[in-house]
């Protein structure tokens, strides 16, 4: 079914990301079709109080050679190593610094900087631990003076970074704006999930009978989004719809029915103006939680009706760790480059589907497909439930 | 974009409730305090007892508005209230906490800004779109404006705008922070109830021949009229929430014109230009006189 979308078609046209498994987009996308993993034991802070140590720790940031005045702050590393993929492309050439803007989603902020300076580290600076300092950091090395926006919808953020920047550019605030999310795995976070008992004590397994938990990642990925129809005619793909709904059900458990997630991704449906008749796979969050994925799973059975047997699923959180708020980025990415490139990445360690579970999963290996019209979903301690419609370039 | 009109707002600070609350030289009225506290609102039950204190005051604030509009709970429960969060640093107490591992029983996921609007959602059944903007008053305005676009496509029927800030837990490290020790910092919650309105929004620089900066840090200017001058007030420091306490002075006074606001927050300045802010029919609604929670001084 087709409806009028509610809103103005956004094109994304470039990316750069710096992952667990790949320092640029081509590297990630590799390791995905091929079932890389870059969950590892964790190096570089201390885990061994903790019940498990390992995660997407990424173990040297390679693509910048020397950091100049960039703070010694991790997050910001990471989103400028992701920006400067971008500039490589030259994809920010001949946009005027006052018409660009950038919006940053994250999880957990600069909240490693306060880490360190409660624990004395002179070097850091108390401002740097704000939620907002690292996207000002990257708004400040990309020469950007128009707006900086970081919104934090927990695990929710990059699917929000995205929407967010989409209006900038459908109010005129912009005429480009670099979007998107990143997390840091630091000791905070992984004592955090170590005293929630989420972390999974050998792999993550979405949707699986055997899975037991998350594994954190880190990572940054960014964006560039255009009006539809401006730029430089390069184009992954394009947004078409965003949704969001609060559970009002619990401050860190899915709601049990779904509901909230429900009504984001009819919402992201409704403002594509698409129907669920005409998607052609879905990029789920998987975390691979006992409780999270039956309660995804039956809300996307119940948004793809009897086509939920037919339309490909997949999750790629078991390669990369949850990256928070990248996740959502990360993903909405694979989704446009499997429509390019025409195959689906497997979810990794997906051997025996669980009951309560069952879709048309991509496992095993990858799966040849062109899907045009992707559906990612995200989900976050709050409630925070975001859904992204997305069209790919093919 | 068509600008939504302003239903209701509920506003408590540590120099009291509603903007009249508000001295007109901060640093005189604070006399030597660095901080100026909200202390922690008493509710009764388990599910509270554990709640952080910025949690609790955004609760309260949402009340504060209700009573502002003379409106029940049912009021705004369900799927058409969007729920528009904004904070430059509520949460820096509860990371610090469980950084320390102080107190031991900080839920982890307590940390995360996103669960101050999840206690409101849960505790009102607010279960719309939703959205949560992380710095000083220019992430105010702009969550205004997005309510104002949620409002505007029909996404909601109504919008809240809350704003939360809290300090005394972390005065330390605020004090260590030069920039600030020429104000007091005060506590402050807000919450504006947005519906949908007749007038214009629009959010963006400000014209180049306009002062880019009122003051240190977060502090605004309001203008009631485009050609009355900004003038930058004494409120002291309340990051993210002083958009709002402007918006209440303006609407206690005559409430008319158009309402020009001005936020600064690290390197952005941000103008928010918005008519016709009052519903037709409305008037200024007196200062709500009472909170919705009685406070314990901490």
């Amino acid at each position: 079914m087709t409806r009028a979308p509610r809103t103005e078609r956004i094109a994304i046209e470039l990316a750069g990301v710096v992952t667990p498994i790949g320092q640029d987009l081509e590297a990630f996308w590799s390791a995905l079709v091929t079932g890389a993993s870059g969950i590892s034991q964790i190096e570089r802070f201390p885990v061994s109080d903790l019940r498990v140590g390992r995660g997407g720790e990424i173990k040297k940031l390679a693509r910048i050679k020397s950091w100049g005045r960039v703070p010694e702050c991790r997050a910001t590393r990471l989103l400028v190593s992701a920006a400067d993929e971008i500039l490589a492309h030259g994809g920010l050439d001949a946009v005027a610094p006052d018409r660009l803007a950038v919006v940053v989603g994250t999880a957990l902020g600069g909240v490693e900087e306060g880490e360190k300076a409660l624990a004395g580290d002179r070097r850091r600076r108390r401002r740097d631990a704000l939620y907002d300092a690292p996207g000002h950091n990257l708004a400040r090395w990309l020469g950007c003076r128009g707006p900086v926006i970081t919104v934090s919808t927990a695990c929710a953020s990059g699917a929000t970074a995205m929407a967010v920047g989409a209006d900038l550019l459908r109010t005129g605030e912009a005429d480009a704006v670099v979007a998107g999310g990143y997390d840091v795995l630091c000791r905070f976070v992984m004592r955090g999930f170590n005293a929630l008992r989420a972390l999974a004590h050998d792999d993550v397994r979405p949707f699986d009978r055997r899975r037991s938990g998350i594994l954190l990642g880190e990572a940054a990925a960014l964006v560039v989004l255009r009006r539809d129809g401006e730029g430089t005619g390069a184009r992954l793909g394009t947004l078409l719809g965003y949704g969001s709904a609060s559970d009002a059900s619990h401050i860190s458990a899915p709601d049990p029915a779904g509901l909230g997630l429900e009504r984001a991704v009819r919402a992201a449906l409704l403002e594509a103006g698409v129907g669920a008749d005409r998607i052609d796979f879905v990029s789920a969050h998987g975390t691979g939680t006992p409780l999270n994925d039956p309660i995804e799973a039956a809300v996307i059975r119940r948004v793809l009706g009897g086509r939920a047997d037919s339309v490909p699923v997949n999750s790629i959180k078991p390669g990369l760790g949850h990256t928070m708020g990248a996740a959502a980025v990360l993903e909405a990415l694979m989704c446009l480059l499997a429509s390019s490139r025409g195959v689906i990445p497997p979810t990794l360690h997906l051997d025996e589907p669980d009951a309560g579970c069952e879709l048309d999963h991509v496992r095993g290996s990858a799966r040849p497909a062109r899907p045009r019209l992707c559906l990612s979903t995200s989900l976050g301690f709050g409630g925070s439930n975001a859904a992204l419609v997305l069209e790919g370039a093919s | 974009m068509r600008a939504p009109a302003l239903r209701a707002l509920g506003l408590l600070t540590g120099w009291g409730n509603g903007a009249a609350a508000v001295p007109a030289d901060a640093r005189r009225a604070a006399d030597g305090r660095a901080v100026l506290s909200l202390g922690r609102p008493h509710r009764e039950g388990e599910r509270w007892r554990r709640a952080t204190r910025e949690g609790l005051l955004a609760l309260a604030a949402v009340e504060a508005a209700l009573d502002d509009a003379g409106a029940g709970r049912e009021a705004i429960a369900g799927e058409r209230t969007a729920l528009v969060y904004v904070t430059a640093a509520a949460y820096v107490p509860s990371n610090h906490r469980f950084i320390e591992g102080r107190g031991g029983s900080i839920h982890f996921a307590e940390t995360a800004p996103a669960v101050v609007p999840a206690e409101v959602a849960i505790e009102l059944g607010l279960s719309g779109p939703y959205s949560i903007f992380i710095g000083g008053p220019p992430a105010t305005l702009r969550a205004i404006a997005h309510a104002a676009r949620l409002l505007d496509q029909g996404a909601a029927d109504r919008a809240l705008v809350l704003a939360v800030e809290i300090f005394e837990e972390c005065a330390d490290l605020y004090a260590r922070s030069r920039r600030l020790m020429d104000a007091p910092l005060v506590e402050a919650a807000a919450c504006l109830w947005l519906e949908p309105g007749r007038g214009e929004l629009s959010v963006g620089p400000p014209a180049a021949d306009e002062p880019a900066n009122h003051g240190a840090g977060a502090t605004i200017a309001v203008r009631r009229r485009r050609s009355e001058p900004s003038r930058a007030r004494g409120l002291g420091e309340t990051f993210s929430v002083e958009p709002l306490v402007y918006l209440d002075e303006w609407r206690q006074g005559s409430a008319l014109g158009t309402l020009e606001l001005t936020g600064r927050w690290r390197s952005e300045v941000l103008r928010l230009v918005w008519t016709e802010v009052m519903a037709s029919g409305s008037s200024p609604q007196p200062a709500p006189s009472t909170a919705a929670a009685s406070q314990e001084a901490t």
